[in-house]
């Protein structure tokens, strides 16, 4: 009777919580009844009961059966897209933390093993993490974007049907994958290695050296505000590869996320914290100036305009592609 | 042996829609799961269990049976029975099923006769 038990619980454990005792109660008096009938009032054997369950079938079917529908975290219809995506995410975090690793095994050969430890418990989180992000954010598409078109499906007019794909709206798949890969590798980057965004000395051939350019700790402080900004890039990108095409809506996010790369670039140059405050004292010392004073010259003069520059180049970037996406809008406009 | 594959498909997915009205049919007297699948067995329909129960329930839901937990007897039994409402639905499915099998009969024997050539 332990089985009949296990079997109950194996149905009814997922089934939501006011149900689950009526349920219970029905089963057990249905395998009791087919047991009666199975050995004609005798008891009933080990064998017996196996058959019956077997009668009865996989629990988890059956549970799904009284539920009435089966559950998905991601619905088949996303799932190629999914893993999809969820390929490209890996392998761009896989190539970004091996990227640092090399580049500070070649920094200071010497710590090999401290680095070593470091990269794979990096390589670890950062996997654990972009599973975590695209998951959660193919769910919140899934649940909000095709749920709604689901509903809709009742009031289906013919003018809701797709324009045939016209070389002007269609989005090159290209485009959002290499997208997706360069925003998760300065992601990475710039979450586990910030360290690395310097000036590089290399006195002589064993010995290199990096000034870092930002505070470290300041600039950890603005990592939750990157992430988010960059996970509504990357939502976007997903957004591309499912639809294929460009749409009014699509447009008008992808405007929306750039203006918030520039809000999030304002906000974090908007004093010059970010900045490492002993960056000068550091490039300054003797052992690194007889071999790049010209360079040393230049990066003294550079240096104290540094976040008007910043500012500057990527306002520049950000426009350009702000211009192009309005352009882009106009050209689709009647199209879609 | 392909063929007999796709012959029991299609005559499952047949049946399936027969389902419904069979068991309804039988509940204006109060009946559990497991006797309902018995009677439909010997009237040669066959229902397991793990889709008879499910499908009570549904029915249930949609207000078309009303139930009652006996518990009179060796064990507790859920009895099912047809509400008012069922027993309109029935009533309507055995109008709907009539003009079925008319219009089908019509397509097998009438046209081109054998439904072969």
């Amino acid at each position: 009777m332990e089985l009949v038990k296990k079997y109950i619980y194996a149905v009814t454990n997922k089934l939501p919580e006011q149900q689950r005792a009526d349920i219970e109660k029905e089963l057990h008096g249905l395998i009791e009844d087919m047991l009666e009938e199975r050995t004609q009032g005798g008891i009933p054997t080990a064998s017996d009961v196996e058959a019956v369950l077997l009668e009865l079938g996989n629990p988890s079917e059956l549970a799904d059966k009284y539920r009435g529908s089966k559950r998905y975290l991601i619905s088949p219809e996303l799932f190629p897209t999914y893993i999809f995506v969820l390929k490209i995410a890996i392998a761009a975090i896989c190539i970004a933390t091996t990227v640092a690793f090399v580049v500070e095994t070649v920094l200071e050969p010497a710590q090999i093993q401290g680095q070593l430890t470091s990269y794979i418990s990096s390589i670890m989180s950062g996997i654990f993490q972009g599973f975590a992000w695209v998951t959660i954010i193919f769910f919140l598409v899934d649940y909000k974007g095709l749920n709604k078109q689901k509903l809709n499906k009742n009031s289906w007019k013919p003018s809701d049907l797709p324009p045939l794909p016209d070389h002007r709206v269609k989005i090159k798949m290209a485009d959002p994958i290499v997208s997706i890969s360069f925003t998760i590798i300065l992601l990475v980057l710039l979450t586990f290695s910030i360290n690395l965004f310097g000036v590089w000395f290399s006195p002589d051939a064993s010995i290199r050296t990096v000034i870092p350019i930002f505070d470290e700790e300041v600039f950890r402080g603005f990592l939750p505000f990157i992430w988010v900004v960059f996970a509504l890039n990357i939502l976007s990108d997903i957004m591309k590869i499912i639809l294929g095409r460009w749409t009014i809506k699509l447009i008008a996010f992808d405007i929306v996320v750039i203006l918030l790369h520039f809000v999030l670039a304002v906000f974090m140059f908007s004093d010059s914290s970010i900045w490492n405050p002993h960056f000068l004292q550091q490039i300054a010392q003797p052992d690194l100036i007889q071999h790049e004073s010209d360079g040393l010259q230049f990066i003294q003069t550079v240096w104290p305009n540094a976040t008007q520059g910043v500012l500057a180049i990527l306002g520049i970037i950000l426009g350009i592609q702000l211009i192009t996406t309005v352009v882009k809008y106009f050209k689709i406009k009647d199209l879609t | 042996m392909d063929i007999k594959e796709t012959i029991n498909g299609l005559t499952q997915e047949m049946r399936r829609g027969t389902i419904i009205i069979g068991v309804l049919s039988q509940l204006s007297e109060p009946q559990y799961g497991y006797s309902l699948v018995s009677i439909l067995e010997e009237k040669g329909i066959n229902i397991d269990p793990g889709t008879m129960y499910p499908l009570l329930r549904r029915l249930e839901k949609q207000e078309l049976l009303e139930s009652k937990w006996d518990t009179n007897e060796t064990r507790p039994r859920k009895y099912y029975l047809l509400s008012p409402t069922g027993k309109e639905v029935y009533r309507q499915l055995c109008q709907e099923w009539q003009m079925m099998t008319v219009s089908i009969e019509s397509l097998i024997r009438g046209g081109t006769g054998d439904g072969v050539s």
